[in-house]
């Protein structure tokens, strides 16, 4: 008996890790599908695929290789780095950059090079943590607003009729508000609705939900065009059925203006988070450059530093964020390949 | 099909998209924290019997689905619920109306410069494609919109308003200015109308700085559609035809070139408008301008939820009615839209 659920737990384990296994290869494969042009043509002899893949790589760095997009890949890595490494590169720890202290808004000195906020905290110590608060909001969110987009778009563009049409005017209706109007309204009601304590969580949830009627539309149009091509019906021809045809045939040659626009929305999110942070909807036991600055633009003139680097750490993360987008664009858009 | 008939159906299809928005604004109106009993008894003893009678009155011991259409029919007729705690017991209508023309300007104001200097520069950078020229021009739209607009404000306001005295840094009139005679409610019109010219010189000079940054965090989209849409017709044969009959480079562009770049730009220029909304909130909120963001502001931090949800309701409306004259617009520039 004991012997049996040991081997129920065990076979259990190993399918969430079979999931997980192929997750992250399916996502590995179709990256390699998208950067590396030449990967899926089998048939070719080695030396064809040799230079099929140093001439298409060729290709696409030669694209991609502008001063603006490097400036962007390097911020981008910076951000990254900041938020993934914080403790290594902050002079104080967490506990120091959350702590209180005498000296506020002091004077940047060696000590504290870009000065000190309110109870006396390093601001160099808490722009870095802030990397960190701002990547974990953004990238969730995105990867929320993606994934039920995608779905919800593909769905509706690929069986058309009544169901394309109900799906198409609910998202009309949410694209009809200015999106920081509707996050500010979808924290207050989460907050009423399941308690105040977690405001960080329902500002995330707001701006996933708010992605997704956006990725919905833009990936509804390359759907319908897809699904006229020959290879669909060669696909259903075969015997592959609507979700197979949907998810392996269709979404991996049209999601790459998803992956672009990607890009740039995880810059838009997070200036909507520090702009939610500015009009006093953030989590204040979280170190937020958006918090930083609403805290510190009351003592502007005594202390600009306060507030000036966190703004232009907001600026340089989504700048980064921007330009990568800009340059994916350029590299990948079919249309721009002669220019 | 005819414009007219373009039009017509247009205008049907906004129809249900103002009843999704009206039906989302019921839903969330139902989750929005605080008593809406409470608020109308604020003043006074707490007395259970008054309670119920005003809970009676309201309508709230009704099932929900004959509130909903009470909710639809008030709003249809214009009867926008009551404000509650900012300004008791005025219709949230009015309210808006009395609020709406400073948004109004500043709204206007930011995208008419935007779209003028965005086309200017989209074309420019088009022509000098990958020079110098080029390079700055994106690089500077995109920090602008890289940039958080609260952020930016608060820069301007400190280092020409505070340190330097150049421009006024809060409010939208000198302080011992009177109002002019109320006729159209837009300052700018009724300061003519009343021939207080000093009145209208001084409102300008307090829009200078949040126009700017309104105009410039939207400029950055404008700039990029203008290019791309350039460098694509720069490529046609008309154009060729046209440098080949000897045309002036100046005229091909100006002449040839831009009326059918133009197209894909009026649709961005139009989209824009929903992040100039909610850029104008932040603005507002940073110069202290009374307008609509200011009262959102303010109705969700006083627990105004009758004013909160005609406000999001409102900007909802705004947006569609734009996304319609973006339409038009479109079916004018462009006549094979129409079949």
């Amino acid at each position: 008996m004991v012997y049996e659920t040991l081997l129920e737990d065990e076979s259990e384990k190993n399918g969430i890790k079979d999931i997980s296994i192929r997750v992250v290869k399916w996502i590995g494969k179709n990256l390699r599908f998208l950067f590396i042009p030449a990967s899926r043509l089998e048939e070719l002899t080695i030396r064809e695929i040799e230079y099929e893949m140093t001439r298409s790589k060729r290709k696409f760095i030669r694209r991609f290789k502008s001063v603006l997009t490097i400036l962007g890949i390097l911020l981008v890595f910076l951000m990254a780095t900041l938020a993934i490494f914080p403790h290594w590169i902050s002079p104080y720890t967490l506990q120091q950059a959350l702590g209180v202290y005498t000296d506020a808004w002091g004077a940047p000195d060696a000590l504290h090079p870009f000065g000190k906020t309110k109870f006396g905290r390093d601001v160099l110590a808490r722009v870095i943590f802030g990397a960190r608060t701002s990547l974990t909001v953004a990238l969730p969110a995105i990867a929320m607003s993606v994934v039920f987009g995608v779905m919800i778009g593909v769905i509706a563009a690929y069986y058309g009729g009544w169901i394309d049409a109900v799906i198409m005017r609910i998202i009309d209706v949410f694209m009809a508000f200015p999106s920081l109007v509707l996050a500010l309204v979808f924290v207050v009601v989460f907050s009423e609705a399941f308690g105040s304590d977690s405001t960080i969580n329902y500002i995330m949830l707001a701006w996933g939900i708010l992605g997704i009627p956006y990725y919905s539309r833009l990936i509804r149009g390359s759907v319908l065009q897809a699904r006229e091509l020959p290879y669909i019906q060669a696909a259903r021809v075969s015997g592959a059925g609507n979700s197979r045809i949907m998810f392996k045939h269709i979404l991996p040659n049209i999601i790459q203006p998803i992956i672009i626009s990607m890009t740039f929305d995880i810059g838009g999110v997070i200036l909507g988070l520090s702009g939610l942070a500015f009009l006093g909807y953030s989590d204040y036991r979280m170190i937020d450059w958006g918090n930083e600055i609403s805290e510190g633009r009351n003592y502007f003139d005594i202390a600009p530093w306060a507030s000036l680097w966190p703004g232009f750490f907001i600026l340089l993360a989504v700048l980064g964020f921007m330009l990568l987008g800009d340059g994916l664009r350029d590299a990948l858009d079919p249309r721009l390949k002669n220019l | 099909m005819s414009l007219s008939k373009y039009i017509i159906r247009r205008l049907l299809i906004a129809i249900p998209v103002i009843f999704g928005v009206m039906t989302l604004t019921f839903i969330l109106s139902r989750f929005m924290p605080g008593d809406p009993v409470l608020a109308y008894m604020r003043e006074g003893r707490f007395d259970q019997d008054y309670y119920n009678q005003i809970y009676h009155q309201l309508g709230l011991d009704e099932p929900l689905i004959v509130q909903y259409f009470k909710y639809l029919g008030d709003i249809l007729v214009g009867n926008w619920g009551y404000s509650q705690s900012i300004y008791k017991g005025m219709p949230v209508w009015n309210l808006i109306m009395l609020k709406l023309p400073r948004t109004a300007d500043l709204a206007i104001f930011s995208m008419v410069i935007a779209a003028v200097l965005g086309i200017k520069a989209g074309i420019i950078s088009a022509t000098h494609r990958n020079k110098p020229r080029d390079t700055f021009l994106r690089g500077l739209s995109l920090i602008g919109v890289a940039v958080p607009v609260f952020f930016l404000g608060m820069l301007l306001q400190y280092t020409l308003a505070i340190a330097n005295d150049f421009f006024p840094a809060t409010g939208f009139k000198t302080e011992y200015y009177e109002d002019p005679p109320f006729v159209t409610g837009f300052r700018l019109i009724d300061s003519i109308l009343s021939g207080q010219l000093y009145m209208f010189t001084d409102y300008l000079y307090h829009l200078i700085l949040p126009v700017f940054c309104l105009s410039f965090i939207s400029l950055a989209g404008i700039v990029r559609q203008t290019r791309s849409s350039m460098l694509e017709i720069l490529e046609q044969d008309y154009i060729r035809t046209a440098r080949a009959k000897g045309c002036k480079e100046k005229d091909v562009i100006n002449v040839h070139a831009k009326k059918n770049a133009m197209i894909p730009t009026v649709t961005v220029i139009g989209l824009g408008f929903g992040g100039l909304l909610t850029g104008a909130v932040l603005t507002e909120t940073t110069f202290g301008l009374a307008g609509l963001g200011q009262l959102l502001i303010d109705s969700i931090t006083n627990s105004d939820y009758w004013v909160l949800n005609g406000l999001v309701f409102f900007f909802a409306l705004v947006f569609i009615a734009v996304n319609l004259i973006t339409d038009v617009v479109y079916g004018i520039l462009d006549p094979r839209i129409r079949y």
